[in-house]
Order: C-alpha cells, then sequence, then structure tokens
C-alpha cells in the first residue's frame, strides 16, 4: 500500500488516542459527577511541566508519572473540597468556579516557570519501519499506552466494585447513600480520579507540544467537543466521541488542509448539540 | 460612586454630568499649563496579555532601558519621557480602544508599537495620523500610512538575501511554504514566490492553518515528507512555529529537508528543542549573540540594569530599544511632534538600535541582515548581509 495513506492512518488513530486520553478525565468528571471542569486544561498543563521538572532534574522519565499524579491528585482533592463540594447540581456554579480555577493555575505556573516555552525531549527519539513506513516510535508507542489506558478503564468501571459503587452514585444519589455507600467519598474519589488522568495525559503530550502555561487551554477545547459528540456517562461515548472528532479533524486535514480540518469539527459540534444534543451514546 | 449604597441621586448624577462637559467642552483651559514643559508621553504599544505575552517583559524593559539612557542625557527636547505601556496582545480592536484613549486622555505625544500587522494596520486606521507612530518588529512591507514610521525588517530585507543564499549556497531549488493564516505570512510569502523563481526554483506547495486554533501538525508533515521539497520556507509564529518542528523533526524529515524559518527568535528556539533543531535556520536583523559594538553596549547596559534574571532578549523586544531611540530623534529633529515636520525630518533621520545605528530613507530602515543555523538551542550566524536596504521606500 502506499506509504503516504499508511503514515495518513496512523495519523488518524493517533489524533484519537491520544484525544481520547486527554478527554478521559473531562469526562469522568463530567459525565459522572455533572461538573464541567474548564480547569481541566491546567491539569494536562501540571502533567507537562511535572515531565519537565523530571526531565531537567536529569531522572527517569517515568518519574514524572508518579509525580503529576500526586500534584495533580493533591490539587484536585483540594479543590473539590473547597470548591466543588459546595456547588455540585449547580452546573453553572462550577463552571464559573473551575473557569476561575484555570485562571489561578495558569497564573501560578506563569509566576514559577514564566510564559516562555519549555521542551520536554522525547523519551523514545527515532522512527521505527512500521506497516512499510516509518513511523516515529514515541508517537506509536503512545497509541498503545492510550488504548490500554481507555481499554483498562472500560473493564474495571464494568466489573470492579468502586465501578458498581458509583454507578449506583450516578443514577440515584440518595439511595446509594442509604444503601451505605458513602457519596461524599465516592464523588471526591472520583474528582480526584479525572483531575490525575488529566495530569497523566500531560505528562504522555508534554514531549510533541510546547510547554507553556497557556498549553491547556489547546487541550480543553478539543476534549469538550469529543463530550458533546460522544455523549455523557459511557466511556463507549468518550471513544466514539474522540473518534468523531479526531478521526474527522485528521482524516480531512490530511486529504485537504487543516483549515478544513478545523471548520469539520466546528461544523460537527454545533451541528451535533443542535441535532442530537446527548452525544452518539446517550446516556440514560 | 453611582453605585454607592444610597444610590445616585439626580443631583449628584448632574453635578458629575457637568463636570464632564467642562473637562471636554474646555480642554485647552487645562491642557496648556499641563503641557509646557511636562513630560513627553510615548504610547508603547506590546503583548502585555495573550500568546504573545511572553515578548512582553523583554519589550518593556528594553523600551525601559531606552528611556533611562534618554532621560540622563536630558530627555527629548528637554522633556522628559514618561512610557504608557499598553496592552496589544489581545484582538486589534482592543488596541485601538487603547490608542483613543490614550490620544484623548492621556495626550501622547507618540506611539511605538511593537505587535503583530493585524494590530498594526487598526493602530494605523484609528490613529489616522494624528501622532506619530514608529512600528517596530519584522513585517510584510508595504505600510507607507501617513505620518507612520517602519523600522521593522522588510521581505526585501530579511527574506530576499537569506532564501537566495539558502537556493544557491546550500542548493534548496523546490520550496515548501507553510504558514499562519494572517496578513503576515501571506505576504511573505506572495514575496516569497518572486525571489523562488528569481533564483529558479520552484513552490512545491503552500499550505496555512488557521491562525490562533490549537494546531496539530501529523498529516502536514506527511503531506511534506511525499511531496519531498528540498527546505521548507516557514512563516508560522509562536506556539504553532514551535509545535510545527517538533513534528517535523520526530518524524526524521529534519535530516533531508531544510528549514528556514522567519519568525524563529530564541524564545521559540527553546521551545522547539535542540533535538529537533538539526538543520534549522533563521534569518533576521537581531540576534541575542549577534556581533558588533553596539549590541555588546546594549547587552553590557541591559544586564547592568536587569540583572542576571532579565528577561531572555531577542529580535522581539530589542526592536523597542531602536523604537524609542527613533522617536528621540524624530522629535528633536523636527523641533516637536507636528506632522509635517516629522514627516520631512523622518528623511535621512540617523538614530541607534540594539544592533547599531540606522539611518532612515522613506520610513523605512536600511539595515545589516543575519542568517543563523540553530545549533542545539543557540543561533550560530553563518552568513550576515550588510546595510541591506528595506525595498519598501514610500514616495510621500
Amino acid at each position: 500500500m502506499d506509504p503516504l495513506i499508511v503514515t495518513q492512518a496512523i495519523n488518524v488513530l493517533y489524533a484519537v488516542s491520544t484525544l481520547a486520553v486527554l478527554a478521559l478525565g473531562l469526562a469522568v468528571i463530567f459525565g459522572l459527577l455533572g461538573v464541567l471542569n474548564i480547569a481541566h486544561g491546567e491539569f494536562v498543563m501540571i502533567g507537562a511541566y511535572c515531565a519537565y521538572l523530571i526531565q531537567s532534574w536529569e531522572w527517569p522519565y517515568l518519574v514524572a508519572l508518579p509525580l503529576a499524579l500526586a500534584i495533580c491528585g493533591v490539587i484536585g482533592w483540594a479543590v473539590e473540597w473547597i470548591m466543588i463540594r459546595p456547588l455540585y447540581r449547580r452546573p453553572f456554579d462550577t463552571l464559573v468556579a473551575t473557569w476561575g480555577l484555570s485562571l489561578l493555575l495558569r497564573k501560578i505556573a506563569e509566576g514559577i516557570f514564566g510564559l516562555g516555552f519549555r521542551s520536554v525531549a522525547i523519551p523514545l527519539p527515532g522512527t521505527v519501519d512500521f506497516l512499510g513506513t516509518e513511523y516515529p516510535i514515541y508517537r506509536l508507542v503512545l497509541i498503545a499506552i492510550s488504548l490500554a489506558l481507555v481499554a483498562g478503564l472500560v473493564i474495571w468501571y464494568g466489573s470492579s466494585r468502586t465501578g458498581s459503587r458509583i454507578r449506583a452514585m450516578v443514577s440515584n444519589p440518595e439511595l446509594a447513600q442509604a444503601q451505605g455507600i458513602s457519596v461524599r467519598q465516592l464523588a471526591a474519589g472520583t474528582f480526584v480520579a479525572g483531575t490525575c488522568l488529566a495530569g497523566l495525559g500531560g505528562v504522555m503530550i508534554a514531549p510533541l507540544a510546547p510547554v507553556q502555561p497557556f498549553m491547556g487551554l489547546d487541550y480543553v477545547l478539543r476534549a469538550f467537543f469529543v463530550l458533546i459528540v460522544g455523549g455523557l456517562g459511557s466511556v463507549l461515548g468518550l471513544f466514539s466521541g474522540a473518534a468523531v472528532i479526531g478521526g474527522f479533524d485528521s482524516v480531512i486535514s490530511a486529504a485537504t488542509t487543516t483549515t478544513d480540518g478545523y471548520f469539520a469539527v466546528l461544523v460537527l459540534a454545533i451541528l451535533f448539540l443542535w441535532l442530537r444534543p446527548r452525544g452518539i451514546i446517550a446516556h440514560s | 460612586m453611582a453605585f454607592d449604597k444610597h444610590g445616585t441621586t439626580r443631583r449628584a448624577l448632574l453635578a458629575t454630568a457637568a463636570t464632564g462637559a467642562a473637562f471636554v467642552a474646555f480642554p485647552r483651559m487645562i491642557c496648556p499649563a499641563a503641557a509646557a514643559n511636562s513630560e513627553f508621553k510615548i504610547g508603547l504599544f506590546i503583548a502585555l496579555s495573550g500568546p504573545a505575552s511572553l515578548f512582553g517583559p523583554t519589550q518593556k524593559a528594553c523600551a525601559e532601558l531606552a528611556t533611562e539612557e534618554i532621560n540622563k542625557n536630558g530627555g527629548i527636547l528637554g522633556r522628559q519621557i514618561k512610557l504608557i505601556p499598553t496592552d496589544a496582545g489581545g484582538p486589534p480592536v482592543e488596541s485601538t480602544k487603547s490608542a483613543i484613549r490614550l490620544m484623548l486622555e492621556e495626550n501622547v505625544d507618540m506611539f511605538v508599537g511593537s505587535h503583530d500587522s493585524a494590530t498594526r494596520e487598526a493602530l494605523v486606521a484609528t490613529i489616522k495620523g494624528k501622532v506619530p507612530y514608529i512600528y517596530t518588529p519584522t513585517y510584510e512591507g508595504g505600510e507607507c500610512a501617513f505620518n507612520t514610521y517602519v523600522i521593522a525588517d522588510t521581505p526585501e530585507q530579511q527574506i530576499h538575501p537569506s532564501l537566495t543564499w539558502m537556493m544557491k549556497e546550500r542548493g534548496a531549488k523546490s520550496v515548501y511554504l507553510i504558514g499562519d493564516d494572517y496578513v503576515w505570512p501571506r505576504k511573505c510569502n506572495e514575496h516569497a514566490h518572486k525571489y523562488i523563481a528569481e533564483n529558479g526554483g520552484k513552490v512545491v506547495a503552500e499550505e496555512y492553518v488557521p491562525f490562533g486554533a490549537p494546531n496539530k501538525f501529523e498529516e502536514i508533515v506527511t503531506r511534506i515528507k511525499s511531496a519531498k521539497p528540498e527546505m521548507v520556507l516557514i512563516t508560522l509564529v509562536g506556539a504553532d512555529n514551535v509545535n510545527f518542528n517538533r513534528t517535523f523533526a520526530g518524524f526524521g524529515l529534519d535530516k533531508e529537508i531544510l528549514r528556514l524559518s522567519l519568525l524563529l527568535e530564541e524564545n521559540t528556539l527553546l521551545g522547539i528543542g535542540s533535538e529537533s533543531s538539526n538543520n534549522l535556520y533563521s534569518s533576521m536583523s537581531y540576534y541575542a549573540n549577534a556581533p558588533g559594538e553596539a549590541n555588546k553596549k546594549f547587552k553590557a547596559a541591559y544586564f547592568a540594569k536587569f540583572g542576571a534574571k532579565a528577561p531572555q532578549l531577542g529580535l522581539i523586544g530589542a526592536d523597542c530599544y531602536g523604537g524609542i531611540y527613533c522617536a528621540q530623534a524624530l522629535a528633536t529633529k523636527a523641533g516637536g511632534t507636528d506632522a509635517s515636520k516629522c514627516m520631512a525630518a523622518s528623511e535621512g533621520l540617523s538614530f541607534a538600535t540594539a544592533a547599531g545605528t540606522v539611518t532612515m530613507h522613506g520610513r523605512h530602515v536600511d539595515k545589516t541582515e543575519y542568517l543563523a543555523i540553530c545549533k542545539g538551542t543557540e543561533f550560530d550566524i553563518i552568513k550576515t548581509f550588510e546595510n541591506v536596504k528595506s525595498g519598501d521606500e514610500c514616495k510621500a
């Protein structure tokens, strides 16, 4: 097969799988708790700066993962406790509150690191011959990790006790509470999981992006589109959203221009909001 | 006042309105007394917010350095300069509002601007030549508005010699053009088409990405790979420039295809990083490590004033230093800020910049240009083009 088409096909797969991971944290928090975390992109940014720090200290790259999980976890926990808990079931208020949080986190990053670009060296540099075409190794690894992460989460959510408790909390919080499930703790845990997933996405994407305080804005928008198209509350929805948004963008960008790709994504998001506001996989 | 807890009385409102009307109707009563021997106010348009705000600290610092030096030597026409740094990092319409405020409320004597071309066009249309306006970074050429002075690099200076050199000395005859979708890249590429044809080369493809959108470049890089050009001419800016170059090198294209970027300065190169800067060239009239006595003196003064933690020096920022000196030279030679006198004085006007003294012809300046190759995250200047004509001299 034509190596150009093969490469573009892998590009589509790469776009879809990384988008799914970057939207995962937002999907967990929005889908399960009904909180639209506008600061999602800033947690991605924090993850990326963790990767930068680890690399500038010359530690192994994988150490960035626990560091990002710890920092995003602690911030997420504090934010849930102070800011989000009093605002559950008030979607607009949480939106404004997390918007403020995003400004604050961005300014803190600016205060610590300045506005300049930081570059994170790719931990697995170089290209490899894959299906008859040269493709960057790190991007291939990223595709594999992303797919594994999403699949792992689907299985865990569907089969574990915590997963079924969360499902109980989502469908009927009062009844879940009456059953002896600590809804408050469970909600806090879910929020922290969402921010940690964002941080994880940041560590993964850091070597491929300009690391700077504003970088989160790029990701929150696309992640939000994924949720609009995919619908809330199911991992299948998340993945189909990522497939439609990332896939459409990537295919059209490859076939014509990036401008057309971006335009298509915007039109698609508007059409979905208009004609199918609950997304492809509507949550009952 | 209008929102205090007692509410606004009709009388208070009337009184306020009357006072306001008095100020508007009789500005002459207040201004002349204040204007005599007062400060020389310069409205400085720089990026204090938005994606370009990473240049803001350098722009402000360089303008402050020039101001301090001039004020120590008696200021402009005996008046001390007062800088009014104003944000031009947002949408152009916000900058035009600030320009109106600066003209009406602050009575600024001059404007100096270091920002993108979309904002420049909006500012020119707003200021309408009422106050002299000096534009400083690199640009696409062709600005001949009344009472507007350009010390920026023009395509004839920045693109023509460097592109010709790359095509002749590096043998890169087929060129792929990629840029952000706004006025500067599109106009630059119009010029590039001309220069490429002149050197017997050809444009393989020309492509733009939406400006300010979260762009990714895997698809474009794949397309470049299959188009097999010998060189890519890049007019992407900021994060897009970083992103593109990292993706380009990530796909291994840096080994075979040369890249010449037209807005690649120290900050952007730090973002691109050393493992992605192989075979990457940049062309500009200033680099922090550019040779020459003037830059040495400028840097010594800069680091003496701001210390080791001074903002990263680069063309965007250092241009403001020259901008303030241009304002001083212009007002001094014209004996004030009268538009027609300034227009006349600008011809043959000489003034200091970070890179050395330059002379203005046709409200543009002739200047020395450099072509640098990236060595890690440093620029290595491999070719100097002395005193290149702007090619953009305005007739009237």
